[in-house]
């Protein structure tokens, strides 16, 4: 189905440019009280930044691995995989502990409490907003053409299984304009702004088990690594470069 | 360590500052950005700016970054009196400040009042404990009384906590050389080749440490090393060549009685003493005799 369906130009005017408008507007206003809100700077773990450092070390031995002699790295590979007392030895028990830690730490589970509201309250009452406002009509339409999948979550309010797919309402639009300002936000707001949403639902996924499993990860690698000195590779480059210098 | 064409930039804007050209801030703001240690321009460009008030309000809320920065300058090239003063205006802008009170320990530091600044980057350290810099500065004060191992202690302290610290590691291992405890500062430089492998000046020294230590498998060592640094600087690089030619002769003495490794890139050796010989033809005739006497009489030992 091809026909063309003529959008009024007022559902230009009074719906995509005012909810876009107001989506900026709510995250410059978040921005500020995440500002306001932010407890005094929080002081990061010893152990949790020892854990930094050493996964970046044991990182650093597996990309350079070849350019330090056999006896020092597998000096290094002992201490880090020990058993005992290696670095990145983490033993099961506590593995887990970590996240219950995280849990039970009153200050920690505040302030993650305290940053996911600061996201979810404004996109679940836009939300709410969007849906109640802006239902019920087709708000745009797509350049591209879309499978008959999309059709559930791209045109909830309109109910003529008819439209085509690429016709969508204007939930899509928000969810575009949510993933699309990011861009925007970081030119006004400068790095660094609370409104990075998605990259905080990333990280938040992995935060609890973070330290330990990196941990066991690297030393996994570590242990796969193979040790070819490249040093005597050297020896014949610097010939050649010499030759070159000299003729 | 800084790149090339950020060195170059920083001495243009040196130059054109110097000269009259105006860009002191940015100048200002890439040593800042950099971490580099030019104290006396950095004091000189700028008092230019923060006596001037129009300047200085032209520069709104990062006015107080610069105050931070010259103060750390001026106690650099022992300003201490306006060193005091810009800390006093920091202190009263921002009262109860962490950054500011490192700034008064440091400003202590310079006066020489050891104990006191030890007593305040204690106290720093309390609300703290994993500030980075004032860990470095208590080091850096152990081995500016002279006590050395405790500087030691201390960065070895540090560098359990922060062990991905590259200047901590540089400064350890130098440290080391000091001391001539040449197998724990030939650790450090392994550190160093390990996060960084493409910078020539850690296998250099670490080659250098190598060939100090001496016994057939380090010499051997340090001259691949040697190779390497020759290697990533392109041959221009005097010590490494020298360090070729010595480091051959070296190994040529222990294993005078085996005649097995004649093969053994002896062209390497012979290339390097050209090398040298052309270089120092280039630049410093008067001592090219001195070069070729001793070029020939390694060849012959």
């Amino acid at each position: 189905m091809a026909e063309d369906l003529v959008l009024d130009t007022a559902i230009r005017d009074w719906v995509l440019i005012p909810l876009s408008v107001v989506m900026v507007l709510i995250g410059v206003l978040r921005y500020f009280v995440s500002k306001l809100m932010r407890s005094s700077s929080q002081l990061p773990d010893p152990k949790i930044v020892k854990e930094g450092q050493v996964i970046i070390r044991a990182r650093n031995l597996r990309a350079a691995a070849n350019f330090i002699p056999a006896k020092s790295f597998r000096a290094r590979k002992v201490y880090y995989s020990n058993e005992e007392n290696g670095l990145l030895f983490v033993p099961k028990g506590q593995a887990q502990n970590a996240q219950a830690q995280m849990f039970s730490d009153p200050n920690m589970a505040m302030d993650m409490m305290k940053k996911n509201l600061s996201m979810i309250i404004p996109q679940t009452l836009t939300f709410a907003w969007v849906n109640f406002f802006f239902s019920g009509f087709v708000a745009a339409k797509i350049p591209f053409p879309l499978t008959q999948r999309f059709r559930s979550m791209l045109q909830n309010g309109i109910d003529l299984s008819t439209v085509d797919v690429s016709y969508v309402s204007s939930r899509s639009w928000y969810f575009l304009n949510l993933f699309g300002l990011r861009g925007l936000f970081s030119l006004i707001l400068g790095e660094e702004n609370a409104t990075d949403d998605t990259q905080r639902m990333m990280q938040m996924s992995g935060f609890g088990m973070d330290p330990s499993k990196s941990l066991s990860a690297e030393k996994d690698g570590l242990d796969i690594v193979q040790h070819e000195w490249a040093l005597p590779k050297f020896e014949q480059r610097a010939e050649a470069v010499l030759r070159k210098l000299v003729s | 360590m800084v790149s090339k064409t950020e060195e170059e930039q920083v001495n243009r804007l040196e130059s054109q500052v110097e000269n009259g050209g105006g860009g002191a801030w940015e100048y200002l703001c890439l040593v800042r950005k950099l971490k580099l240690r030019r104290s006396d321009k950095v004091l000189k460009f700028g008092l230019s700016i923060l006596n001037d008030p129009k300047k200085r309000s032209a520069l709104g809320p990062e006015e107080w970054t610069l105050y931070e920065e010259v103060a750390v300058a001026a106690m650099d090239c022992q300003c201490l009196d306006v060193a005091k003063e810009f800390t006093k205006v920091l202190q009263k802008k921002f009262p109860g400040s962490k950054r500011v009170g490192r700034l008064e320990a440091m400003l202590l530091e310079a006066k020489g009042s050891w104990a006191e600044a030890e007593k305040a980057y204690m106290s720093l350290l309390e609300d703290n404990p994993l500030d980075q810099i004032v860990h470095k500065r208590r080091a850096a004060m152990a081995k500016a009384q002279g006590n050395i191992p405790l500087a030691i202690e201390s960065l070895n302290k540090y560098l359990e906590i922060f062990m991905a610290d590259q200047d901590a590691w540089r400064e350890l291992a130098e440290i080391y050389v000091s001391l001539q405890m040449y197998k724990q500062a030939a650790f450090c430089y392994e550190e160093l080749i390990l996060s960084q492998p493409t910078i020539p000046l850690f296998h250099l020294s670490y080659a250098d440490v190598l060939y100090t230590l001496g016994g057939l498998e380090n010499l051997q060592t340090a001259k691949k090393y040697y190779a390497s640094t020759i290697d990533l600087t392109g041959g221009k690089n005097t010590r490494a060549l020298f360090g070729i030619c010595l480091c051959t002769a070296a190994i040529g003495q222990l294993t005078k009685g085996r005649n097995k490794e004649d093969k053994e890139n002896s062209q390497l050796q012979s290339l390097s003493a050209v090398a040298l010989e052309k270089d120092y033809k280039q630049r410093n005739q008067s001592k090219h005799s001195l070069l070729t006497a001793t070029l020939k009489s390694l060849k012959l030992s």
